[in-house]
Formats: C-alpha cells, structure tokens, sequence
C-alpha cells in the first residue's frame, strides 16, 4: 500500500478505450463469418441442377443471362441465400440477447420453446383459420403466447434458466403437437408447404419474404444494439446496473420483447430452424472472448451458420435436398445434450 | 431477546436521544447529503425495517453495525435505491432518490455491492472502465475524462499492474478492489459499501478499510455495512447500531460502542478497553462463567 501515493498519473498518448483488443477481435469474427456466409452465399448462386459459372452469375445479376438463368438466379437462389442469412442474423441476434437477460445459454429460443411456438402460431394463421391474420403475425402471436406460458410457468419468470427449459420443452411439445395437427387437416398442397413449420426450410422462399425479415432487421438491430451496453450491465447483478443508473427490470423487458420479435420474424420466413438461435451467441463467444451479450458478432454468426447448414442441408445427399432444420437440429442437439449435461451436474453438485 | 437485553435498555435509549439531535447535520454544518425519511422496508410480507429515520453528515465515514437479520443490508439496498421502500423516502441532496434521473444519481452516488457477478471473460480495466457509464452519452462513448478517471481509480485501488488480468483468476482481496475501482471510476462523492470485507482474510480486510479511510480523507462520503464491531469503531466517524430494523444509537465510536450498547444491541456480554493502536473502542467478549474478580 506504499507505493500508492506517488504512482503517476496516466500518461499522455492516444485514449483507447479499455478492451480494445477484444473489441477488434469481435469485429474480426463478425467480419470474418459475414465472409463466410458470403462464400456459401456463392456457392447456393452456382451450384444445383442448373450449373452456373461465378460469371455467368456476375452477368444475371448485372441484368444480362438467358431466362432460366434470370429465373433460378433472381426468383429462387438469391432469395433463398438472402432469406438465409437474414433469418440466421435476427435469430443469432435474438438467442443472445435471451442469453444475456437469462445469464444462460439454455435460455434460448428454441430451447424455451419461443421458436416451436411461433411456428404454431403461423400454422394457425396459415391453415387453421386461414385469413385470418397474416402469417407473420400469427407466428407472433405464438412466440408471444410461448414466452409468457414459460414466464409465468416457470414461477420465478427469468431467474431460473433450468426450470425455463424444463417448461420449455412442455410448451416447445404443445406447440409442435398443434403444428401437427394443423397439417393432418391441411389439404395435402398447404401441408407440403407448411411441413416446413415443423422444421425449418428454406426451399422456395420469395422476395415477399426477403422483404418481411429484412424490414424486422433493419428496425430491431439498432434497437438490439443501443440495448447491447445496459445488458451488459445487467449481467454484473441488478444491484451493480442499478447503482450505474441502469433500471434492470426496464432493460430484460425490452431484450425479452426485442427477442420474441425478432424470432418471430425469422420464423415467419423459415420455420423454426432448430438451434442456430442457441449455437450462434456461444460460438461467437467462443471465438471473441469477449464480455457482454456480443450481439453484433452473434447476428453474423448466425447468418453463417444458417446460410452454410442450408448448403450442407441441399448438398450432402445428391439428388435429396433435406430441409435445413434437420442439419441444425442434429449439430445443435448434440450442443444442447452437452449443456444440459453440464447445467445438470452444476445444479446437482 | 436476551436477558441481557432487559437490564439495560433503559440506560442506553436514554443516551441515544442526546446523540442523534447533535448529528442531524455534519461537523461542518453542511446539509446532509443521503438523509432516510421514515423508511419503512419490507420483502414481500416481512417488514424488516419500519419507520427509520436517518441523516448521513456530510464529509463522514458513516458505518452501520446491528446484528445479523437487523435491517442493515437492506437498509444500504434502500439508499443505493436497489430496493423500493415500501412508505418513506431517500433524500439525495434534499430531493427525493426515486424522483431523480437513474443516470444523474449514478454521477453522485456509487455502490459496492456485497456479491457483484463479475461477466466472464471481462478484464481488469474493462471492467473499471463500466463505472463510466453514468457519465456517457451513446454518441460519445469515450473521453479523456473517462480515462483519467479510470486512470485514478486503478491507481488508488493499486491494481494498475492487473489491467489486463481477467477479473476471474485473481484472489478475493485482488477482486474487492478492482470492483472498489470501478465504483471509484463513477467519480461520485457518496459512496455506499455492502459489507465490503465479509469474504476477506484479515490482512486483506485491514487492506481494504485502510483504503476506504483514505478515500474518507479524501473527501468522500462513505456509507458502509459492517460485521466487524472493531473495524467499524476503528475507521467509522459516525457509527449507526441497528437493532430489529430501529436506530438504537448513533454518534462517533467513543460513544456509541458501550459495554451497555453492545449487551443490548448483540446480547453479547463484553468489555471495552481503549484499542492500543487508535485509542478508538476495542470490543473484547467475556467468557460466560463466574466473573473476574477485578473489572
């Protein structure tokens, strides 16, 4: 304690602020899986029954091609990709933003049953009572109706993530056996197009829903973003954001209400592609290690990761394209068998 | 309560009316800045304090004492404003707490809580730097001011050399004072601390309260929770006891930490000598049995 007195005052220089190495790292992940998703963004544009060239691409989108190639390019491929990594973006964002408020990455939306139930909900709109309401609304109203049967489930609303999963599951298991219902009545050229609800597809997306998912987006990322430091905050314990003049409770709500928007939305688009909301945060994490909900590097993440499942989805087995939920599903099960395993012994140690 | 309580409650309550109107306002005059209007706490149906009044003077190293379950943790959540009274008020500067702009009382009132969770990953420095929140705005996220200001924090807490150091791998006395320097970077001249030694071997702890007494001379005003009877009439200017949520007395140590209070206060039988580093109270508890001869 005697050195306290006369250490210097900090030296005159640049200011950086703290932590700029690990804001650089993210920044270097987040640019580094957009890339990512751009190359496989690339090869969904060239590669498929019809064989296109980078060139012959380059053309099409320049305004030049024969028209089957303006067609698989323009009305089928580019918007497939451009849904992809939309939909990834708003549900990488979404996932760690529910992560942060549940200080957990079991609190998840689709772990918590959030994404089952806007499928559920759009079934409704799109099948059951057709009319309605439009899809995305009722996907909606679903993700709406899950998270408050898990809030209000749970008992303790968002302090336990563990019960959170375990009334998940039960709300996740409602929601899908209504999505089932909902098909068997459906005539059989609704279901096939609905079948995607159950698990998450990107075949034959249009640019209606392009637009849909891309205006969630570019309304809900600043709002995520500008949230992204009092979470932070809330994350030290509410005492602590309190006493730097962050109202905890306020800050939760609006990540909650930003969480359920945004899943929603992606679902509307894609169905409830299983797991990329729950991978997405913790492998950007991983990767940035850095501090704090990380929702920028989480969206990119996100985007990558839906954008190359769909590939691997669409290529693994030639000639039997498979819906992406499968390809998420398994990687990202075998990602939740872990977490819960870990999860457990901590609760039971 | 105890036996104990009985035989001396008349004494002691009689000596705490004379103490508590000679402190309304600090030594110097000046207006309190944290005053407790008729706070009545309560979790959910339990009470646990009811109509407490208290001044903190201003430029003091106030320090609240009170046996386990007393009221006096929840009495701090009440004025860092973590917890919402249920009747009455805080004063911050003679205006109502909860009537203030959470960002503007951040600039003039830190905490340190008594179990912060430290983010994972997060390093010294960053975390010292979130203490600036309150003084930033989202266009303009990082000044010179911020890092002056965190400059001075980790070199009045000594942890300087860490700033790099993840928060995780350092030892319990190394993480009180990174979080003491993140309150400190907020750059606030009320500082409240939740038991801020509670989980400190002895040398760390002495660390720590030798720190706050420095930061008190500096000017500060601290308002601190304390299990230790020793330690707070060692470094406390103004000592606060707390029995079932009531203020049982309050004044500088010399007078407050009496055998007579502590029987009554903790139920604990004891003797008071003169601490022979400070001259300040030294609380020393009898063995039960049959007394010594000479007391």
């Amino acid at each position: 304690m005697s050195a306290l007195a006369t250490r210097p005052a900090p030296a005159d220089g640049p200011v950086r602020r703290p932590g700029h190495a690990t804001r650089r790292r993210s920044v270097a992940v987040g640019v580094g899986a957009l890339l990512v998703a751009t190359a496989a963004g690339l090869a969904a544009l060239t590669l498929g029954r019809l064989g296109l060239a980078l060139p012959e691409v380059a053309q099409v989108l320049g305004g030049g091609g024969t028209r089957i190639q303006r067609f698989v390019v323009l009305s089928d491929r580019l918007p497939r990709v451009a849904v992809g990594a939309l939909a990834g973006l708003a549900l990488g964002v979404a996932g760690a933003l529910l992560q942060s408020v549940t200080r957990n990455p079991l609190g998840s939306p689709d772990v918590i049953g959030l994404g089952s139930g806007a499928a559920a909900g759009a079934a409704a709109a799109g099948l059951v009572w057709p009319g309605a309401v439009p899809v995305p609304v009722g996907a909606l109203i679903g993700a709406g109706i899950a998270i408050t049967a898990v809030f209000l489930g749970s008992g303790r609303g968002f302090a336990s993530p563990f019960r959170m999963v375990v009334v998940g599951i039960a709300v996740g298991a409602m929601a899908l056996a209504f999505v089932e219902t909902a098909l068997a009545r459906a005539t059989r050229e609704d279901a096939l197009e609905v079948a995607a609800w159950i698990y998450g597809s990107l075949a034959a997306r249009g640019w209606d829903d392009v637009l849909l998912v891309g205006a969630a987006v570019v309304l809900l990322l600043p709002a995520a973003l500008a949230l992204s430091r009092p979470l932070g905050l809330v994350e030290m314990g509410d005492e602590s954001a309190t006493a730097l003049g962050v109202p905890p409770a306020h800050v939760r709500t609006a990540g909650v209400v930003l969480a359920v928007l945004l899943t929603a939305a992606a679902v509307a688009v894609c169905g409830p592609v299983a797991f990329v909301a729950l991978t997405a945060p913790q492998v950007a994490r991983r990767l940035t290690r850095a501090a704090g909900p990380g929702l920028a590097a989480a969206g990119c993440t996100g985007a990558a990761l839906l954008v190359v499942a769909d590939q691997v989805a669409q290529r693994a087995v030639p000639g039997t394209p498979y819906p992406v939920g499968v390809v998420t599903g398994a990687l990202g099960g075998a990602y939740l068998a872990y977490l819960l395993v870990r999860e457990w012994r901590r609760a039971s140690a | 309560m105890t036996r104990w309580t009985g035989a001396t409650n008349g004494t002691t309550r009689g000596a705490t009316t004379g103490t508590t109107t000679g402190t309304a306002t600090g030594p110097a005059g000046r207006a309190a800045p944290l005053v407790a209007e008729r706070l009545t706490l309560a979790y959910d149906d339990r009470v646990v304090v009811h109509d407490l009044t208290l001044e903190v003077p201003a430029g003091s190293f106030t320090v609240v004492i009170g046996p386990n379950g007393c009221g006096k943790s929840t009495l701090l959540r009440a004025l860092a404003r973590t917890l919402r009274p249920r009747d009455g008020h805080v004063l911050l500067h003679g205006r109502p707490i909860a009537e203030q702009r959470p960002k503007e009382v951040a600039r003039r009132l830190a905490l340190l809580p008594q179990s912060p969770v430290t983010p994972e990953a997060i390093t010294v420095a960053d975390l010292v730097a979130r203490g600036r929140y309150p003084h930033q705005r989202v266009l303009r996220p990082w000044s010179t001011a911020d890092a002056a200001a965190v400059g001075a924090a980790m070199a009045a807490t000594e942890v300087a050399d860490l700033a790099e150091r993840p928060v995780a791998e350092l030892s319990g006395g190394q993480r009180q004072r990174v979080w003491l320097a993140m309150a400190l970077a907020q750059e606030t001249d009320l500082l409240l601390l939740d038991e801020p030694t509670t989980y400190l071997d002895i040398a760390h702890a002495v660390e720590v309260m030798e720190l706050l007494a420095r930061l008190h001379e500096e000017g500060r005003t601290l308002v601190a929770v304390l299990h230790d009877l020793n330690q707070a009439a060692r470094y406390a200017t103004h000592l606060v006891a707390l029995r079932d949520g009531r203020v049982v007395a309050q004044g500088p140590p010399a007078e407050v930490v009496t055998e007579a209070l502590v029987e009554d206060v903790f139920g604990l039988p004891c003797r008071v000598v003169p601490d022979p580093e400070t001259g300040t109270p030294l609380v020393v508890p009898r063995r039960p049995g049959p007394r010594p001869a000479a007391v």
